[in-house]
């Protein structure tokens, strides 16, 4: 399909940014309009991939962002946005919105601006335009703390009632060790970039020559349609370069016996994606509907492999509604399978962050309550003898 | 950020002094210039190295009650008794009331001072001053309700506390004080010059040393990531985040710890051969976390600017300050969450300050809204006291009727418990650690109940004692443990907030 990409925040900004490095490094054209906004000066100018022009500063004027941010705090992140729905909505005057399928927003919901603008955004947008818009989200990890996971409990909830669907990324499930700072999030967001532009971008080219078993957008429209919470799962296997006269030179016992052997690489490759690490644990067989594509050279794509794949994942999440389909790139040297889990409803890690979320908030109304009182307790003496200068 | 300094007064003008050199030293431009000092008589604006001579402001040198301010000297320092002695009088004298009137009375000149910051420029404003001091008391709460009603930025107000050995005044000085600036200022950082002084010398003899500690725990908070702005972080602090922990009011304390990285060959070979692909996890990188997260420890467990119980905090902000190659991110989130764990609050943000050449990393620790600080309670105990004796004097040089009698036997009692705290000082002796009892130490001086908080303090050290530490913050708030029952749908809270907002607006779709 073809898509507009909305980056809100930080986080969300970095994840555009490598879905739009992702595509270019494999020759997909998803992506037909980026966009970034942010409330912190620095971090708009970390996208690399994101023309100057396509990057919103939001909040310069609002007394405690100011281009700096909004310190993690998502009331503030919405009222930027709201004050500035103006400016937001003139830079989709240039998108040609006939030109795109669908709108992708896509936020870290532990920040600030990711977590209050976002779902501002995605108000505005689905005003705007009759295209189905999707989220994106990062989830924070439960080291982050309280207050990322209290914003995130949110904005789950604002993003879920406003979107089409919304795709879930646990940073917790694609933590690693040896990490530093500098690396950062580098690597899952270059596994979640390839999971969901190898995903969104079959049927890119919907009217072309490419035959009947080619995945179309609106099939991938229709799997998310149902709206909640969706997991995308991911698996790869390097190929050889397609060799056509190989084929011939066998007997025909011979070729079935090889169509077998791929036809299992293929379900192989189905259930790897789905039972490795999924972009947010999930119980399979919780999804509504289904979906596979099967990205990479048409001749490794083997049919009854298809079936047998589609077959297994329909006993594996107990729905009938399984699609699958190809996404033909003959020049790639690699196959990969992705698999949508549409509105799965069984995620233990939303139900963490939403129980340390419920914490959270306790935690802060406590402390809230007290706060006068205590700061007043603490300058004044017992019998309020001393008095102020001024 | 971007902060524009005040000093007032004589500590006041030393530390700006010392904040503006540090600066110097980091190559950390947070003040881009804009800075003044106010004082009442000259004696410190002759020591400044940094602080240009025309951002220093002498006000009340005509006014009567003034002491004859003495004009330091052009042709060297003064040296002989009778002008020592004067200058040791000069300004309003420790007196905070004159202080005051001084300060209103120039405020005019105050203000033309005022329009060489522009405080357009710069994110926030700190006043900085000794509490105890006539000009640091004085003149600064009259400074900070002008700048309060003409800034919309916030303004921060940093300070030492008299020490112990320092005279009654001060301390009642000091007193007042806090109970003036707090409500005015949006956020107190009071340094304890007690804890940053060694016993045995004068204290003034101490203040540089002092002066640089604190200048290098407040630049690694308000001055982070200005050496170098343009560097790129994932995880880069934001002046929003300093500003939206210091929101909630009250009194601030800061801890410091610092570790050389290993720069060493074998550190880089480990690099080098992951980069290559030849070990795909070095096992440093385990150890790397587990010394951020003992950074992060050992900075909650430093030496506070002011000792407080940290689980009396509100909010808290944690920055790590070096090379990013070399800091573990499993290890800066493992350390934010020793925070969260250690203080009970939730409210911890965290971010980088990213220095690529430095051969250390930092960790510095912000603790905003304080309100367990047993050097408060002592120094408004001292405060009492004194302040009952003087109105005791004054009653008794006034008239000699028997109720009067009455108030002066109230003080005297007061006096003995004032006695019986100082004694109770040396008290100390729990932590594991040098600079953990002297935490501990403060912290317990308080009368009554010291010992059992003290106990409490000692089982926070504990990495194991999670369960004890709940049950404390549990006891600490337990009055509101009603009225938080009722919360068991965080999601319902929002949806009335974004159900607003589409009300704003209506909503097509729906
Ligand atoms: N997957 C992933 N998560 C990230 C990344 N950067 C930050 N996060 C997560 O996103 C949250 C922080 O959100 P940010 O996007 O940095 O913050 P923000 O939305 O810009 O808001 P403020 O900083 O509060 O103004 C945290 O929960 C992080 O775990 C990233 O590059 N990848
Ligand atoms: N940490 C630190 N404290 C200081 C310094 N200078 C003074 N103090 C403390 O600050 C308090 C006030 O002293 P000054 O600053 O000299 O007083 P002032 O504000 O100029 O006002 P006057 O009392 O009128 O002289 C005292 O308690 C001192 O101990 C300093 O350089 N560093
Ligand atoms: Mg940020
Ligand atoms: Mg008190």
């Amino acid at each position: 399909m073809k898509l507009a990409t909305i980056g809100v925040g930080n986080a969300g900004s970095k994840v555009i940014d490598r879905m739009v490095e992702f595509e270019q490094a494999t020759g997909r054209d998803l992506c037909r309009h980026t966009l970034v906004i942010n409330t912190a000066r620095t971090d708009l100018a970390k996208p690399e991939h994101v023309p100057e022009d396509r990057r919103l500063l939001i909040g310069e004027t609002h007394k405690k962002a100011k281009g700096h941010g909004v310190g993690g705090d998502a009331a503030i992140g919405a009222e930027v946005a709201q004050t500035e729905i103006d400016d937001i909505r003139r830079i989709f005057d240039d998108v040609e919105i006939h030109e795109v399928d669908a709108i992708l927003v896509s936020a870290g919901l532990g920040g600030g601006t990711g977590s209050g603008a976002a779902p501002v955004v995605i108000e505005e947008l689905q005003k705007m335009y009759d295209e189905p818009v999707y989220g994106l989200g990062l989830l924070p990890g439960k080291y982050e703390g309280g207050r990322p996971a209290l914003n995130a409990a949110r904005s789950l909830q604002s993003f879920v009632n406003k979107v089409d669907n919304f795709v879930a990324f646990d940073n917790d499930a694609w933590r690693s060790r040896g990490q530093t700072i500098e690396e950062g999030y580098e690597d899952m967001n270059r596994e979640l970039a390839t999971r969901i532009v190898t995903l969104l971008a079959a049927g890119e080219v919907d009217d072309s020559e490419i035959g009947e078993n080619a995945m179309d957008s609106s099939d991938i429209m229709r799997t998310l349609e149902v709206g909640g919470v969706s997991s995308i799962g991911y698996a790869s296997t390097g190929v050889n370069t397609p060799d056509d006269g190989l084929l011939s030179r066998f007997s025909d016992e011979e070729v079935s016996e090889l169509e077998s052997t791929d036809a299992a690489k293929i379900k192989g490759l189905v259930r790897r994606a789905v039972n490795s690490r999924l972009t947010v644990p999930c119980d399979v067989s919780s999804a509504e509907r289904a979906l596979i594509v099967f990205a990479g050279p048409p001749s490794e794509i083997s049919r009854k492999g298809v079936e047998s794949a589609r077959d297994w994942l329909e006993q594996e999440t107990e729905t009938v509604d399984v699609l699958a389909g190809d996404d033909p790139r003959p020049n790639s040297d690699t196959l990969a399978a992705v698999v949508l889990l549409s509105n799965v409803t069984d995620t233990p890690r939303i139900k963490e962050i939403q129980d340390q979320a419920v914490d959270a908030q306790n935690t802060i109304q406590q402390q809230e309550a007290v706060r006068e009182e205590e700061i007043e307790s603490l300058i004044t003496d017992d019998d309020n003898d001393l008095d102020p200068i001024v | 950020m971007k902060l524009s300094l005040f000093g007032v007064g004589n500590a006041g003008t030393r530390l700006v002094d010392q904040l503006l050199q540090a600066e110097a030293e980091t190559g950390r431009n947070f003040t881009d210039g804009n800075v003044l000092a106010f004082n009442t008589a000259a004696e410190a604006f002759g020591e400044t190295e940094a602080l240009p001579e025309e951002r220093q402001i002498l006000i009340g040198d005509t006014h009567s009650a003034v002491n004859q301010y003495v004009e330091p000297s052009q042709d060297g320092p003064d040296t002989d008794a009778a002008s020592a002695t004067q200058r040791d009088s000069a300004g309003v004298d420790g007196d905070p009331e004159l202080g005051a009137t001084v300060a209103d009375d120039e405020l005019p000149e105050i203000r033309r001072a005022l329009d060489l910051v522009d405080d357009t420029e710069v994110d926030a404003a700190m006043v900085v001053a000794g509490f105890g001091g006539g000009t640091g008391c004085g003149v600064s709460s009259v400074l900070l309700e002008e700048l309060k009603s003409v800034y919309e930025i916030p303004v921060y107000v940093l300070g030492a506390l008299p020490s112990t050995r320092e005279s009654d005044e001060r301390a009642l000085t000091a007193a007042r004080a806090v109970r003036t600036f707090v409500p005015l200022a949006d956020a107190v950082l009071p340094v304890d010059n007690d804890t940053w002084a060694r016993s045995t010398t004068p204290l003034d003899e101490q203040y540089e040393e002092i002066n640089e500690a604190i200048a290098t725990r407040v630049l690694s908070v308000f001055a982070a990531g200005e050496s170098d702005p343009g560097v790129v972080s994932e995880m880069r602090i934001d002046p929003a985040d300093v500003m939206r922990t210091l929101d909630v009011g009250g009194l601030a304390s800061i801890g410091y710890s610092t570790i050389e990285v290993d720069n060493s060959d074998e550190g880089l070979v480990a690099r080098l051969m992951q980069l290559l692909g030849l070990a795909d996890e070095t096992p440093d990188n385990q150890t790397d976390a587990a010394t951020v997260k003992r950074l992060v420890r050992s900075a909650l467990e430093s030496k506070l600017t002011i000792p407080c119980d940290i689980e009396s905090t509100d909010r808290v902000l944690l920055i790590l300050s070096g090379p990013p190659k070399d800091i573990s991110r499993k290890g800066f989130e493992t350390g934010r969450y020793l925070l969260e764990e250690k203080t009970g609050t939730v409210e911890v943000l965290a971010g980088d300050e990213p220095m690529p050449n430095a051969s250390e990393i930092t960790a510095t620790v912000l603790f905003s809204n304080v309100t367990d600080v047993p050097r408060i309670d002592e120094l408004q105990e001292r405060a009492v006291t004194y302040k009952q004796e003087q109105d005791a004097e004054t009653e008794a040089i006034d008239t000699t009727t028997a109720v009067e009698g009455a108030t002066a036997l109230d003080s005297d009692t007061s006096e003995s418990e004032a006695d019986d705290d100082d004694e109770e000082q040396p008290f100390e002796f729990h932590g594991d650690g040098d600079e953990r009892s002297e935490n501990g130490d403060a912290s317990g001086g308080d009368t009554g109940t010291e010992t059992e908080a003290t106990e409490d303090e000692s089982e926070s050290v504990d990495p194991d004692s999670a369960e004890d530490e709940a049950d404390t913050t549990a006891a600490d708030t337990d009055s509101d443990d009603d009225t938080t029952t009722a919360d068991d749908d965080t999601t319902t809270a929002d949806d009335d907030e974004t159900e607003k907002e589409a009300a704003a607006t209506p909503d097509e779709r729906e």
